[in-house]
């Protein structure tokens, strides 16, 4: 299972959007950085602006980007979100609970389903290809990159691949008792377009598998490598969030303190592994490890 | 590669068990009635009649979590009994739901809210890969677990992803469908939507007005022809074909001409190489709203033409399970296709005028059914059909 990232696009904290390599603009967050949002006007009707919330506005900005340097019109389109739209969801909450007459009204509820993302791409784009979304805690981009590698080989010709989550301040009332983190939390959103190989100019993914009750990392790296036939002396950088063994890999780095935390920040990783400038023969390899127990691998050639 | 079904499992106001639910549907009883919550009195709703500590005692749960989860667990333990965990067999779960653990969010939300007091630690259960996750460890299963959440599409895609991670050689065995307990952000929000019907759903109906929600799990086992000679498991019926496309056309109202639905059934029929005259009946996704109902009709029509077969929708036995409903559909094909019933329409006295289809209206005794076709689809313009088939 493997494809081409012929397209990716990210917004979030990071001064991302618009860049030739996300790498010269990167800074770790400071506590209360804010998303760098684009001229979203450009991108989204203004009707739809204005009753978009900002997960959407992200996913819905960043696929258009995507398809928009991609020749062919997606044949899939598979979107991860860990928590989905929190802003509608919290804020049909407070419609119900405080509602004293008859009527609510229904744009939030509408809007605050996971798949409302991925439905908004399909209509902004008049796509009318298969359309999925998967929701899988700290492991829903990797889910929705697995469903994506699969589209390619079972032979769609241009798969959209995404993740989006959005930070509400209700959140952090969950720190440290339900999650624990160093990082505060952020939004984020990475579309790329996956082709079948042969079609890139930049880099592929090679394989991706997810982990449910990871009680060794090492070795399940070790095993991942060994079923992708590369040696671990190969791999350049890895890219990595939570604990992960100190010896893998020729040089590390935390992508959680460029991304700040919401749980989908893999495909940012993926970003960061697209961008980077890989020796010949060498690997990225981006090891999600945001929650203990939970273990995602991608590999990038 | 065939794909075999080789367990099934459902819980829903009709029943605790596949047995349960076989027999109601027979006896043609609804469990759609008055909502025993104060969310959810005002509504004709299809209640499990069981608390969740009940749950628990009743079906010997390991897991204490959210409805979603509970009602989950229940199913997908029915679908895998009889099953065993092979070191060989690389076993996942996939699962759909749309709201994940709201029932318990929304209760410490609207005390936080009331009087700024809640148990934070209730908050974990509520996003809605925890309901997959608690399935997985209910069943003792540590490989793949994804969760789908495309509203009311969420079981039929997971089923489809299950058979699609089968036939690709990354799995041998899943056990898929999906779950969806009643909440009262689900149940404000279809009302501040204005589609309940304030009577019994009647879908297919020139009359109908709206959808009665429900609750529910409804699970199947899948496997490949490889898994099964390792595991010795009974095949009950074969998955035969899958397809997922996008109406693209509006976030919560179908097209008129049912295009999506359309491509959905026609891309299904063609993965399971099956002509129109190979389909014995067609479990309807029909929540009984006027727009659903119209537009799955043109589909229907678009795709069969004249020769459209027995049809008809189990919604007004179990209410609308929303992320359920493709499950317990795809056991109700099951049973369908292993007994030779088509399943009644409850509530049917008039065709759509525009349509004149009349659905199966009496559940019936058949010789044989060789294929059923079911639809789900969902908000986001989601639309969804799995083929299930004889061996």
């Amino acid at each position: 299972m493997s494809a081409v990232i012929t397209s990716i696009v990210s917004i979030g904290h990071q001064d991302s959007f618009g860049k030739e390599n996300i790498w010269e603009t990167l800074q770790p967050l400071g506590t209360q950085s804010e998303v760098v949002a684009p001229d979203y006007k450009t991108y989204i009707s203004p009707a739809s602006l204005r009753r978009f919330s900002p997960v959407l506005r992200m996913a819905l900005t960043a696929a258009q980007v995507c398809q928009n340097e991609t020749v062919l019109p997606f044949d899939a389109i598979s979107v991860g979100t860990s928590l989905g739209c929190l802003k509608d969801t919290e804020r049909f909450l407070q419609t119900f609970i405080t509602a004293t007459g008859d009527t609510l009204s229904p744009t939030a509820f509408i809007q605050s389903t996971h798949n409302t993302i991925a439905g908004a791409i399909s209509m902004a784009l008049g796509n009318h290809s298969y359309n999925m979304t998967h929701t899988q805690n700290s492991l829903s981009f990797e889910t929705a990159l697995i469903d994506g590698l699969l589209c390619i080989q079972e032979g769609k010709k241009s798969v959209l691949v995404g993740a989006a989550d959005e930070a509400i301040e209700f959140l952090e009332l969950l720190k440290p008792q339900v999650i624990q983190s160093a990082f505060p939390f952020t939004s984020g959103a990475t579309f790329l377009s996956l082709q079948p190989e042969g079609n890139g100019t930049k880099k592929a993914v090679m394989d991706c598998s997810v982990h449910f009750n990871n009680t060794n990392t090492e070795e399940a790296i070790a095993t991942f490598l060994k079923n992708n036939q590369v040696d671990s002396d190969t791999i350049e950088l890895v890219l990595f969030a939570g604990e992960i063994p100190r010896t893998i890999g020729a040089k590390q780095v935390n992508y959680e303190q460029y991304t700040g935390l919401y749980y989908s920040s893999a495909a940012f990783a993926c970003h960061l592994a697209t961008d980077y400038a890989l020796s010949k023969e060498k690997y990225i390899l981006i090891v999600n490890h945001q929650v203990n127990g939970k273990l995602g691998l991608t590999l990038i050639r | 590669m065939e794909i075999f079904v080789t367990g099934i499992g459902a819980i829903s106001c009709i029943g605790n068990n596949v047995q349960e639910h076989f027999d109601t549907l027979i006896a043609e009883r609804s469990g759609i009635k008055k909502g025993s919550h104060p969310h959810s009195e005002r509504f004709l709703v299809g209640e499990v009649p069981l608390t969740n500590e009940e749950l628990i005692d009743r079906f010997q749960l390991k897991i204490n979590g959210s409805r979603t989860g509970l009602l989950g667990c229940v199913a997908a333990k029915e679908a895998f009994s009889g099953h065993l965990l092979r070191e060989d067999i690389r076993t996942g779960v996939i699962s759909g739901t749309s709201v994940g653990g709201m029932d318990v969010s929304e209760i410490q939300y609207r005390s936080y809210m009331n009087n700024g007091t809640h148990d934070i630690s209730k908050y974990k259960e509520h996003s809605s890969g925890n309901s997959s996750e608690e399935i997985a460890l209910e069943l003792g299963i540590d490989g793949f677990v994804n969760t789908i959440s495309t509203a009311c599409s969420s079981a039929a895609n997971a089923i489809m992803m299950g058979a699609r991670m089968i036939r690709s050689g990354a799995l041998d065995r899943v056990i898929v469908g999906g779950t969806d307990a009643l909440s009262e952000f689900t149940i404000s929000g279809f009302r501040s939507l204005m589609i309940f019907d304030e009577e019994w759903c009647r879908p297919f109906d020139e009359s109908r007005k709206g959808l009665n929600l429900g609750e529910g799990a409804g699970f199947i086992v899948i496997e490949s022809a490889a898994s099964i000679e390792k595991s010795g498991s009974t095949s009950l019926a074969r998955l035969k074909g899958w397809s997922n496309a996008s109406d693209a056309y509006h976030q919560t109202a179908s097209s008129p001409d049912g295009y999506g639905a359309t491509l959905s059934i026609s891309e299904a029929m063609k993965v399971a190489n099956l002509k129109p005259e190979d389909i014995d009946y067609i479990n309807a996704h029909g929540t009984a709203t006027p727009n659903n109902d119209l537009s799955e009709s043109k589909a229907i029509m678009q795709v069969f033409g004249e020769q459209i077969p027995p049809f008809s929708s189990t919604k007004a036995f179990t209410g609308h399970t929303l992320a359920a409903a493709g499950g317990l559909e795809a056991v109700f094909s099951v049973l369908a296709i292993q007994h030779g019933y088509l399943f009644a329409n409850l509530n049917h006295r008039n065709a759509i005028e525009e349509t004149k289809l009349v659905p199966v209206t009496r559940t019936t005794k058949v010789e044989t059914i060789r294929n059923v076709l079911s639809n789900s689809f969902g908000f986001g313009g989601n639309n969804s059909t799995i083929i299930l088939g004889e061996l």
